[in-house]
């Protein structure tokens, strides 16, 4: 069975905006394939501004890819016309990482619930009202929330009613991004288990945006790991998290705090700030702050290789990485 | 939003009212003259007197109120309909219709008011008729400018990127989901603009260019009144008088519809200085500690009387020692080291409590004295280096300038230290990023800078508040690097406060963990860590991510707000081990064991 949704090969350039004269295209995303099989959960993980929301809004059609395209249940979404891409949306839907701007301040959270009902017709206005409070259950609020307005609420409240409105069209994908970033950690616990428990339920395709591997892990089957807007890895969710292969993935797992004192792996500190998207390195991407580099990471960019089953790397070196050696980039430290 | 004050709404309701049942008050005709008796002192029958003509005062008053009013409110009403479509169209639709919109109100812009309207008046002859649609052009530029930065301000709020997910048409976008999120400006534009036209429409019937006599209108009474000005004094002063009262009552409701509006509301500015208590909890500090805080309470107040959103909070911070500060957000973290710099909001107060610093309680220092601590003893990094960093200035400069406020150099030597300094922080090719302005750089070098400004006068006690949560990871680990290498060097104290227990766990020897304003446990990291004595800290333990991919424990519920603390345990509402009698009496921050701090009656149950 072919995937719900078929990325391939996308690639997007923003125009620079600049003053005066002209500035380099920012390369958000760079020859990205991904899929998203029905009910599968893909986890998209990313530093800021490594294209993670880019991609992410590119496989909802409401950007338009600069190369490539995206494919959902068979239908190209740049071969659409812009009404039946209106009915499109329907199946499809979007889950914002800001609780607070994510929701009109002025109009109470079931008319918004409702706009999607409305929107494509779904049930006759004098049914909407019990439409949004099963809805508001389903995301573990009452039937009374329906009549208050989003300052009112907190901010896991709020998502949740961002979630219910997402879920009011019925959709069959969800591009979650980054949807507990902004949150207290209890209350971001809370909010995970309602996606892992609607997931379930309704069997749910979902890209899941975050920052925090661990996070994506617990909730995710297939993990991708992104640089400066190219694929660096990408694998099952597990497997990337206990046997990362690319250098990135592993100063990027190195990097994250943990509780566990057995886990706290020799730290890997990358020196400095990723590169600027608009004038990334030649070769490999990564090359200017890996630990790893050799001459050869400057010639072309290394192509995703699978060297175990569903586990692809781009890296030319990932057969034989070794330990993390003192490299002329690294400082490395001992915790 | 603010509720608006009612003191502006029935001035300006009262004017329009009178304005609008003239004709019922049985008055005379405005326009009835009685040569006989011009210029006649008042009487019952004219209670203020009768004009040149003998035209009864009082009447022409109230019915050129009616004209002013009418002319202003249809004009700003005409603007208001016409530019708030503008500035929606072109905000939203962006291409050839922004640049119509805009580059049109330029050119009308281009003209001084006045000489247009005595050109249009000239040219098309006064009255009415002509005055509202030139009154309307001239107000125009005014409300598409305010629609249209509103939209392109709403324009990028998710909520409208929802809409579109959504498959929402344009027009349901602009109407239903713009449109009301620019209202609060363009109401408080529609008081402006008639506030405005009152006087342009009495300015220019005063020059006989706007209302043609003998119809009544304030601007003609006063023209009217110049000519007997020796005679008849008073006459001058009753239109004077109207249009006055009115244009003060217009403003006042625009400034009420402006603070209504405005989504941060109205601070009410207030210095602690003399509501500190001198009766400070006995306690003498320890010595030798970097910061002691003892029962600092920290009042907000309301309308509804005072809420306490930092509760007797007491901790010891010793040098070469790091304490992290954690809790979720609300929790009071960032007020207690506000307090701790004397650096409060306006709206907050310190209730009750003390915080040494070196012996000194910086909550009853001056001001002056404060600044001399600040910096020099204790110094503060934010979360977000962006909004605390001058933007434009270069960032040596702003380095130099803390270096500067405590000890003064000569300006060449302060820039060498500026670089110095950012050496030391680990920014690379200081001398090239010295010349930077702070949107030059990366998140991660602005908290760098921020860092070096920090320690720019060697500060015996740093409190970072969230100075990695807006950072990736491998930058944070950097920052938290960076962190840890400064205090081993300078032994100076850290107080880092933070939502994320695993930074905890990474970078602090003691921690203090706050839920709803009051520290609920106290200890050794290590210690704490492995075996929590407050449910509190138990919960928050499971609630991180697991790296074994199961999913982490959710606390049920919502930390109360400081307005609704429950009696008793604040956390027994969400707590697994609460007994009745945890919603009852007061709680204290008991050493249960040594250097183990807990405020829960159950502890032992947990250990
Ligand atoms: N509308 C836009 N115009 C110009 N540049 C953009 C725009 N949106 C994103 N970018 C740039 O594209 C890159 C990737 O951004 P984004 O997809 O938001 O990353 P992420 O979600 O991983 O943080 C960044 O360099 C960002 O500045
Ligand atoms: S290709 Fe070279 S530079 Fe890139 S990740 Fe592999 S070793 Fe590092
Ligand atoms: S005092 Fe009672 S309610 Fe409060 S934390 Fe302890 S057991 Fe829970
Ligand atoms: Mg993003």
């Amino acid at each position: 069975m072919t995937p719900l949704v078929v990325a391939e090969n996308l690639s997007k350039h923003f125009p620079a905006r600049r003053m005066f004269g002209r500035g380099r295209p920012v390369q958000a995303v760079s020859g990205v394939s991904l899929t998203v099989g029905r009910g599968e959960a893909v986890g998209l993980v990313g530093e800021s501004g490594s294209g993670k929301s880019t991609i992410g809004r590119l496989m909802l059609g409401l950007l338009e890819p600069s190369a490539g395209r995206v494919v959902i249940d068979g239908t190209d979404l740049g071969a659409t016309d812009a009404d039946s891409l209106r009915r499109l949306r329907r199946r499809m839907q979007l889950v914002f990482q800001d609780p607070y701007s994510s929701l009109d301040p002025r109009r109470t959270v079931g008319a918004q619930i409702a706009d999607g009902l409305a929107i494509h017709r779904i049930v006759p206005s004098g049914e909407r009202r019990a439409r949004v409070e099963a809805l508001l259950a389903r995301v573990g609020m009452t039937p009374a929330h329906a009549d208050r307005y989003p300052h009112e609420f907190s901010g896991g409240q709020r998502q949740r009613v961002g979630i219910a409105r997402a879920l009011a069209t019925g959709p069959e994908f969800l591009v979650a991004d980054e949807p507990v970033s902004a949150l207290d950690v209890s209350v971001q616990a809370q909010v995970l288990a309602l996606l892992a428990d609607l997931r379930r339920r309704l069997g749910l395709a979902m890209l899941f945006i975050s920052h925090d591997l661990p996070v994506v892990r617990s909730i995710c089957d297939r993990t991708v790991v992104l640089y400066l807007g190219r694929i660096m890895e990408e694998g099952p969710a597990g497997e990337v998290f206990e046997r990362p292969r690319h250098p990135y993935t592993k100063a990027l797992l190195s990097a994250s705090p943990t509780l566990d004192p057995a886990r706290r792996r020799r730290r890997i500190l990358l020196p400095g700030d990723p590169p600027s998207p608009a004038d990334p390195p030649s070769g490999c991407v990564f090359r200017t702050r890996c630990p790893w580099v050799a001459p050869v990471c400057a010639g072309a960019a290394p192509p995703l290789r699978e060297l175990a089953a569903g586990h692809f790397v781009a890296c030319v070196r990932a057969d034989a990485l070794g330990p993390v050696p003192d490299a002329p980039n690294g400082s490395v430290s001992q915790q | 939003m603010q509720r608006l004050r009612p003191g502006p709404v029935v001035a300006v309701g009262t004017i329009a009212f009178l304005a609008l049942l003239v004709p019922l008050f049985g008055l005379d005709n405005p326009l009835h003259m009685d040569i006989a008796h011009r210029l006649a002192q008042p009487t019952l029958a004219h209670p203020l007197g009768q004009d040149a003509y003998g035209r009864d005062v009082l009447a022409r008053l109230l019915w050129g109120a009616r004209v002013s009013l009418a002319v202003a409110s249809s004009s700003s009403a005409l603007a208001c309909l016409v530019g708030t479509a503008l500035g929606l169209a072109g905000g939203f639709l962006r291409g050839p219709v922004e640049f119509l919109a805009l580059r049109g109100m330029d050119v009308v812009l281009c003209f001084p008011p006045l000489l247009l309207a005595l050109l249009v008046v000239t040219l098309l002859g006064p009255g009415a008729p002509t005055l509202i649609p030139l009154l309307a052009v001239l107000y125009l530029p005014g409300f598409v400018r305010v629609v249209y930065a509103g939209v392109l301000s709403v324009r990028t709020q998710d909520y409208v990127e929802a809409m579109r997910s959504l498959g929402a048409g344009r027009l349901r976008i602009m109407l239903g989901t713009i449109l009301p999120n620019v209202g609060g400006p363009v109401l408080v534009q529609f008081s402006i603009a008639a506030a405005s036209a009152v006087v342009l429409e009495s300015g220019l019937s005063f020059l006989g260019l706007g209302v043609v006599p003998p119809a009544p209108s304030w601007g003609l009474m006063i023209g009217e009144a110049r000519a007997t000005m020796m005679q008849a004094p008073l006459l001058l002063l009753w239109p004077c008088l109207a249009l006055s009262v009115t244009i003060l009552a217009l403003n006042a409701l625009c400034d009420a519809l402006r603070d209504a509006v405005d989504p941060h509301g109205i601070t009410r500015r207030r210095r602690h200085g003399g509501l500190l208590d001198r009766l400070a909890p006995g306690l003498l500090p320890a010595p030798g500690a970097a910061l002691e805080l003892a029962g600092l309470t920290i009042a907000i107040d309301t309308p509804s009387g005072p809420i306490h959103p930092v509760r007797d909070v007491s901790l010891r911070v010793m040098p070469h020692e790091t304490l992290a500060l954690v809790g979720e957000s609300g929790s009071g973290k960032s007020l207690t080291g506000l307090a701790t710099m004397g650096l409060l909001p306006p709206i907050a107060r310190v209730a009750g409590g003390a915080a040494w610093i070196e012996g000194r309680d910086v909550l009853r220092l001056d001001e002056a004295a404060l600044r001399r601590l600040r910096g020099a003893t204790v110094a503060m990094i934010f979360q977000d280096p962006l909004s605390s960093l001058n933007p434009v200035q270069r960032i040596a400069t702003q380095i130099g300038e803390a270096v500067q406020a405590h000890a003064r150099s000569p300006a060449k030597a302060t820039w060498r230290r500026a670089v110095e300094l950012l050496r030391h922080v680990g920014i690379p090719d200081p001398e090239r990023r010295a010349h930077n302005f702070p949107h030059e750089m990366s998140g991660g070098m602005r908290q760098r800078a921020m860092i070096a400004m920090a320690i720019a006068n060697q500060p015996r006690l740093l409190i970072a508040d969230e100075p990695t949560t807006a950072l990736d990871v491998t930058i944070q680990a950097q920052v938290l690097e960076l962190l840890a290498a400064l205090r081993r060097e300078s032994g100076m104290a850290l107080i880092f406060i933070t939502h994320s227990l695993p930074v905890v766990a990474e970078i602090a020897d003691r921690v203090a963990v706050m839920y709803a304003g009051e520290i609920v446990e106290q200890g050794r990291v290590a210690e704490v860590f492995a075996r929590p004595l407050h449910p509190y800290t138990a919960a928050l333990l499971a609630s991180v991510p697991r790296e074994d991919g199961s999913l982490a424990e959710a606390i049920p519920g919502t930390v109360p707000p400081p307005y609704a603390l429950p009696p008793g345990c604040a956390f027994a509402p969400r707590c697994r081990f609460a007994r009745a009698d945890c919603s009852s009496g007061t709680l204290a921050l008991t050493e249960v064991m040594a250097e183990r701090l807990t405020r829960c009656r159950r502890w032992s149950d947990l250990a």
